[in-house]
């Protein structure tokens, strides 16, 4: 390869040179160099030690060139195989790639929750600052606010049809929410003596449960806004509650590092599940779809010792997610990879992958018949503290306590 | 009697009660958060909660800073006897108090600190107490600097042999050779910048996680199959 230097290069280079000898001590050097190449005598400062800056900075220069091309193939590699375009994707098998779609900010507080609408293109989110608001993921766009808590709101629900939304705050209440035409709160229900932590629809839509730090889960009739049934059993803080889609029992995980399943209709509970060792942070019934991958992981023969289920992830402050056979109380597997607690677990509808939210501030796609992390999103600037996957279209949202809501597109 | 174990209010010298607004709002959060770690003290650590180190070393660790500027010892006493540590049950106390007692002597100071540690032992029977050396102070040496060295030497000598009690030496690293405190560690020769917060803390932070990970099991960091 030949160079070619302009004039003022290589006069500029004959200066860098004669530094270059002149500082190192080559004199007998310099005086023959600054004869043949007819420089004077003073060498300007601006060429102190060029001559070295340029050598050491080339070779920066060839390593971060290295590393940038090696992240380039990375990222062509994930938009090529990684990441299959829009229509070859299937329903099955999208999970939620980075970077994401929108960075939704507005809230004045953490994050403590996010859901979508089971119908419309909306999603709503939970803040510590009190107020619920609601957005519409496919374009990004706020639509409004629910306000009416004091305090931080901790969980919101919608019904099966999404008409109507409930929601409880440390203010030791539950409201519900006309999610129809007013958005206005139609009904606010006290009774419980300490922060509200979760809240959750049974199927018919008829009944809300609560559960709560003072230790009980109350139910609550949708109609006339009554105080049903308290079902207590818990030692400490009832951290979530979620009904399964049958209805007829529901699961609620403590402080006390138990989860317990409840039959809904008796204030019996079915089963205490033991084995995380701290605080059990949020839990989620696995879809039907998901039994099989469930069953494979659980390394059961499909013929004989095949497991019925019904199906729950549980997370917990001890970093491991586990997954639960309900009807005869055993953990199955455990999904150890986050480096803080997990906070929240949704699903994917097609049953392959669960996605859990943490405070080592990423999300992760759990492929569930390998048992392992198939993908880390570094989601957040803070912790990661709700998750949800929406059951049809291809879209997961996250929240945190960095006060941004975001939406991750799946391919 | 020593006026600095005696639990007190700080008085509403402005009239707007902000110190009780404060004080309510730290006892709310109580309520709703379940911290593994509480910062409890003055103007040191109430500056921390805006720096990069907190961010980055503290954050992670679920930590609540129940911190008020101007507060002596007497001060987070009355804070904590009236629901500070209530409705919470987090591992490690973290306090830091005393440099703003400027009018008392080092011994009544130490006492003060000592009266705080045996407030917070008997409302967290089974927490870690961790007590940071106070920091020196003033741009050029002076006689408060002289005394909070005072209070940490008296201070490590109280708590000798308590249950779960641990003091951590951080005051190293701020005075120059020249005896001058930099502005680039403390904007105010009190308070420390983010540089200073980085240098300073780490240590602190390391002591907290290493409590917060005893009962954890080794990771094992060989490949499995």
């Amino acid at each position: 390869m030949k160079m070619v230097l302009s004039q003022r290069q290589r006069e500029e280079l004959n200066q860098a040179i004669a530094d270059y000898l002149g500082s190192n001590g080559y004199a007998d050097s310099l005086e023959t160099f600054r004869k043949e190449a007819d420089l004077s005598t003073e060498v300007e400062k601006k060429f102190g030690g060029l001559l070295e800056k340029k050598w050491t900075s080339v070779i920066r220069l060839q390593k971060k060139v290295m590393e940038l091309e090696a992240k380039l193939t990375e990222a062509e590699k994930e938009v090529i195989e990684g990441a299959p375009t829009k229509n070859k994707r299937t329903p099955g098998e999208w999970i939620p790639r980075p970077p994401e779609k929108f960075s939704l900010t507005g809230h004045r507080a953490s994050i403590t929750r996010v859901i979508f609408h089971p119908i419309f293109a909306l999603m709503v989110s939970a803040s510590e600052d009190a107020t619920i608001r609601i957005w519409d993921f496919e374009t990004g766009e706020y639509e409004r606010s629910l306000k009416g808590h004091t305090d931080s709101v901790q969980d919101v629900a919608f019904d099966a049809q999404g008409k109507l939304l409930a929601s409880c705050s440390a203010d030791l209440s539950i409201k519900l929410w006309d999610f129809q035409q007013s958005y206005e709160c139609i009904k606010t229900m006290h009774g419980h003596d300490h922060n509200v932590s979760s809240v959750a629809f049974v199927p018919a839509g008829d009944y809300v449960l609560s559960a709560s730090r003072d230790r009980t889960i109350k139910m609550w009739e949708v109609a006339t806004g009554y105080c049903v049934k308290t079902y207590t059993g818990h030692r400490e803080w009832v951290r979530m509650v979620r009904v399964h889609i049958e209805g007829s029992i529901f699961a609620t995980c403590s402080n006390d590092q138990t989860i317990r399943v409840w039959l809904t209709n008796s204030k019996d509970c079915k089963v205490e599940l033991r084995d995380h060792e701290h605080t059990v942070e949020c839990i989620a019934w696995a879809p039907e779809a998901a039994a099989s991958a469930i069953n494979e992981a659980a390394g059961a023969d499909n013929k004989k010792g095949h497991h019925q289920g019904p199906f729950l992830a549980s997370g917990s402050r001890d970093k491991t997610i586990r997954i639960w056979d309900v009807s005869v109380g055993l953990c199955l597997l455990t999904l150890s990879g986050h480096d803080n607690w997990v906070r929240g677990l949704a699903f994917h509808p097609g049953g392959k992958y669960l996605v859990s939210a943490s405070d080592d501030k990423t999300i992760r796609v759990w492929d569930l018949r390998n048992k392992r992390c198939m993908k880390t999103l570094y989601a957040h600037q803070h912790f990661c503290t709700s998750i949800d996957f929406h059951k049809a279209h291809p879209y997961v949202i996250s929240g945190s306590v960095d006060q941004t809501v975001k939406v991750w597109e799946c391919r | 009697m020593n006026p600095c174990v005696l639990p007190t209010p700080l008085p509403d010298l402005d009239g707007d009660k902000r110190w009780h607004s404060i004080h309510r709002r730290f006892i709310s959060d109580c309520r709703e958060k379940d911290p593994d770690v509480i910062f409890l003290g003055d103007c040191i650590f109430e500056t921390v909660q805006d720096t990069e180190a907190w961010n980055k070393y503290f954050a992670p660790l679920h930590c609540l800073n129940f911190s008020i500027r101007d507060d002596c010892t007497e001060h987070v006493l009355w804070r904590i006897e009236n629901g500070a540590l209530d409705n919470v049950n987090p591992k490690i106390v973290v306090l830091h108090v005393g440099t703003n007692n400027v009018r008392n002597s080092a011994e009544e100071v130490a006492e003060g600190v000592l009266a705080n540690v045996t407030k917070i032992r008997q409302k967290l029977p089974n927490a870690y107490i961790v007590l940071p050396s106070l920091l020196p102070r003033g741009q050029q040496p002076n006689k408060l600097r002289e005394k909070n060295a005072k209070i940490n030497e008296v201070v490590n000598g109280l708590t000798k042999g308590l249950y779960r009690v641990q003091t951590v030496a951080i005051d190293k690293g701020l005075v120059q050779t020249d005896g001058s405190i930099s502005h680039h560690d403390m904007f105010d020769y009190k308070n420390l910048t983010n540089a200073g917060a980085k240098k300073i803390l780490e240590p602190l932070y390391d002591l907290l996680s290493q409590i917060l990970n005893e009962n954890e099991p080794e990771n094992d960091l060989t490949p499995s199959e």
